[in-house]
């Protein structure tokens, strides 16, 4: 391949300051040095190999506190205009395992409720930056708002059933919910940020450690993709928390899902990316008709160029919305419910475009897309999960109403 | 409640066999199979679990000795004149509970067929290889070693390249042929397979279908070498690897038919796979069917089951419409196959049909593909869930869009009939 990244898939650079910029390069240096160099290796050793990367980038290179004020010790990257840099962040590192970004996504998404500057939860913060700013790797887990069961009628977010009551205690609150399917991660999960509601149904965020009592797990699930974040369903029987871990600002779900969509986003951006390099090698190295180079092929050549439309816009589009997020007043105001319609909008073509890319890309690899050995096929599957779990539940149809309820102001979707 | 067996197929193209043996295989596989699929991916090298499995479909149900004529002990079913419908049957049946079974089962059966079925019979090796089949107590499978490492499409696009870029060589020497090469990925190799079918090359570069051969190879042959399996995303039940053949000597007559007759019978068969293809997507379709009825009515969306949402409806709606269109399609395939000399007015080995029958199974792939991928999108979260069965379904069924030359050789044989290219 001739052109790096960067100059094929091109994105507004000025949203990226200097020392984003370096921390990026960094990022991007672990990805082709540790993983990407190794493939083999890393797919043949991957439980022992996922856990010494995570080591390296979230404790060696602190990727852990990055989003953490620098009071608490952080990079000081909790502002609306870091959107963009934590953005690339997470786009190489979806480059060189989506499950290492999907579990960052979530730590980033929860704590751009709690740390920004704007929302700055200072209680909370501290808190969270004990847990944060350590030598152990930490794994939140979230969980949000998603099928009902029949018989069974919840507190709703935008009808998406919330399955989590909170009620008061002595000297915090309570959590009760069965049977709840974190997005990822429950079953190595060292902390749980649940979206519950209240006894008059406002919804609501808790964040529960793993070491409440009250708190069960079931046997891990096996899934698709993004097999190294464990998941298990959760279960909380009367679990008590302190009365701080429970945040109930207005419009705290709807930023929970914003910022999930920019950064599972960036994530599967990112696999794209890589996935669209193995492309490059293959139609570069392969032939058809008993000598054409596969890219010299005209109809080959349409499925290559859709691929490449498909991530690049997929790419143009989401920076679009980290650039929304981070200057919102530029694009019309800070109005939550604006930037929530939005990341859904986008967030979801986004991973209709990086799945169709590489479903299209597939096809023509033939078999070797299908093989292991080509590492095709895990980006295939880590994104598809990702899509399944910021579309879901019903094929986009809650972010549809999300969108239609914005747009025309329905009133009882 | 409507149930699988109500999505469409035309009624008058069932055949006798296929009234009575299909509520066998299907509740044979309800009980030896599906309890079990969601271990398969763990079990992909080693087939603990699988292997007993087949030896009970193949061997104690008696799949693996079908086709072959009664007198030899089979069934009869390559003889009779509803061998491709009572092959899509199967493969659906065997498609609803594991489409990596299905075509290890299938492709058992597909280089077998290039013999057995009119015009192209040869009694000779259907005699020499019925014990094989018909005559043990462990399950036998077969492969179509066919793919090269320089270019898969190539092989099958017989119409354009005429198996030019066939590397693998058959030379005679005496009464023997000599084969020489190396396949890549044929469904049971990695060491499953007991008899090879290869298409290969006697006269390396020529385009002339005449120096086309296909030619038997028992696997335990001196000079026949198996890799170890792939590991892939999904089709644990199906094992493929690399195969080398240096300087593998089989008797003279392990040729199917001879010169000419080798092209036209392999022809015969890119349309069986194609069907069969079809039909363990249909089958795996209506699986998902079963899945997301069971998903969409026990759980909710506002308080209310997710079926009885117009939007979602709309999605499911069109899902269902898609399966029941594409099993109309699929029996259509298999129904070419049987009217054989003329379907449409067009033999069988002709490009008319394998074009058409490429077109329908690209179609089906696609509809597939996309509605597996929605059908994960409606569970959201669960999506990916093994538990639902639905991401195994999406996992196995990808390849069967990409095999046999993939999703550009079908539009190029689409184009190729419908608009007379004559270079693609």
């Amino acid at each position: 391949m001739r052109k790096n990244l960067d100059e094929l898939f091109i994105f507004p650079r000025q949203l990226i300051d200097e020392e984003s910029g370096s921390v990026i390069s960094l990022v991007r240096q672990w990805a082709e040095k540790e993983i990407l160099s190794k493939r083999m290796e890393y797919r043949e050793n991957y439980s022992r190999l996922f856990g010494e990367q995570r080591d390296r980038l979230n404790l060696t290179i602190g990727l852990q506190w990055l989003t953490l004020p620098e009071k608490n010790g952080g990079f000081g990257w909790n502002d609306y205009a870091n959107a963009p840099g934590i953005t690339s962040v997470l786009c190489e590192i979806g480059r060189a395992d989506a499950s290492i970004g999907a579990i960052l996504a979530m730590e980033y998404t929860i704590l751009a409720t709690i740390a920004m500057k704007h929302n700055l939860n200072r209680k909370l913060c501290d808190r969270l930056a004990s847990h944060y700013v350590s030598d152990e790797v930490r794994t939140p887990a979230l969980i949000l708002p998603g099928p009902g069961s029949l018989g069974h009628e919840t507190p709703l977010f935008h009808g998406r059933s919330i399955g989590v009551q909170v009620t008061t205690a002595k000297g915090g609150y309570t959590l009760s919910g069965e049977g709840l399917r974190p997005l990822t991660a429950g079953s190595i999960a060292d902390l749980f940020c649940v979206v519950c509601t209240g006894k008059k149904g406002e919804p609501c965020i808790a964040l529960v450690p793993d070491d409440t009592p009250g708190i069960r797990r079931t046997p891990p699930v096996l899934a698709t993709g993004l097999n190294a974040c464990i998941n298990a369903d959760i279960s909380f029987d009367s679990a008590t928390i302190p009365k701080e871990n429970v945040i109930d600002r207005p419009g705290i779900v709807e930023e929970l899902y914003t910022w999930l969509n920019l950064y599972l986003g960036a994530v599967s951006i990112g696999a794209g990316a890589n996935f669209f390099e193995i492309l490059s090698d293959w139609s570069e190295t392969r032939v058809i008709k008993g000598g054409t180079t596969l890219k010299e092929n005209p109809l080959c050549a349409s499925v290559l160029a859709e691929v490449a439309e498909e991530i690049a816009m997929a790419k143009i589009l989401l920076y679009d919305l980290a650039h929304l997020l981070s200057i919102p007043e530029e694009w019309s105001g800070t109005n939550a419910s604006r930037s929530f319609t939005f990341s859904g909008i986008i967030g979801s073509r986004v991973q209709a475009g990086v799945l169709k890319a590489i479903n299209r890309g597939m096809e023509l690899m033939g078999s070797a897309g299908y093989a292991k050995e080509w590492h095709a096929e895990k980006h295939w599957r880590d994104v598809k999960t990702i899509q399944s779990l910021l579309c879901g539940v019903a094929a986009e149809a809650p972010v549809r109403m999300d969108t239609a309820r914005f747009f025309y102001n329905c009133t009882e979707l | 409640m409507i149930k699988i067996d109500d999505f469409s197929r035309p009624e008058e193209y069932i055949s006798p066999f296929d009234r009575h043996f299909r509520k066998v295989i299907r509740k044979h596989l309800e009980q030896t199979v599906m309890p079990y699929r969601r271990q398969y991916d763990e079990d992909w090298k080693d087939h603990h679990l699988i292997e007993p499995a087949f030896d009970k479909l193949m061997v104690e149900l008696g799949l693996q000795k079908s086709l072959f004529p009664q007198e030899y002990g089979g069934w009869g079913i390559a003889q009779s004149d509803y061998v491709f419908r009572v092959g899509y049957m199967l493969s659906e049946e065997l498609g609803r509970a594991d489409t990596g079974m299905a075509v290890a089962l299938c492709v058992t059966f597909w280089p077998l067929l290039v013999i057995m079925i009119e015009p192209f019979v040869n009694e000779r090796l259907i005699k020499e290889f019925a014990p094989m089949f018909c005559n043990t107590d462990k399950a036998v499978f077969a492969a179509n070693a066919m793919t090269e490492p320089q270019g898969g499409s190539d092989i099958e696009n017989l119409g354009l390249m005429g198996g030019g870029t066939i590397r693998t060589t058959a030379r005679l020497d005496g009464d023997e042929w000599v084969i020489n090469g190396h396949k890549l990925w044929p469904t049971n190799s990695g060491g499953v397979a007991k008899l090879f079918g290869v298409p290969c090359t006697t006269n390396p570069g020529s385009s002339d279908p005449k120096d086309f051969a296909f030619i038997y190879v028992p696997a335990d042959l001196p000079g026949v070498t198996q890799g170890g399996p792939y590991e892939k995303a999904g089709m644990a039940a199906d094992k493929n690897s690399d195969i080398w053949f240096e300087d593998v000597r089989v008797p003279s007559w392990y040729r199917a038919h001879g010169p000419g007759r080798d092209a036209e019978a392999f022809y015969q068969l890119i349309s069986f796979g194609q069907m069969a293809s079809c039909a363990f997507l249909t089958g795996a379709m209506m699986n998902l069917y079963e899945r997301l009825y069971e998903f969409v009515s026990t759980r909710t969306y506002n308080n209310r089951p997710l079926k009885e949402n117009d939007a979602i409806a709309g999605i499911i709606g069109r899902i269902a419409g898609d399966i029941d269109i594409c099993r109309i399609l699929g029996h259509e395939t298999a129904m070419i196959g049987d009217r054989r000399n003329k379907p449409y007015g067009k033999p069988l080995t002709s490009e008319d049909v394998v074009g058409r029958i490429r077109n329908i199974k690209d179609f089906v792939s696609d509809r597939a593909v996309e509605n597996f991928g929605k059908a994960m999108d409606v569970l959201g979260a669960y999506g990916a869930d093994r538990d639902w069965d639905i991401e195994k379904h999406w996992r196995d069924i990808k390849i069967i869009q990409l095999w046999m030359g993939g999703k550009q050789l079908c539009q190029m044989e689409a184009a190729r009939y419908f608009f007379n290219c004559e270079t693609l």
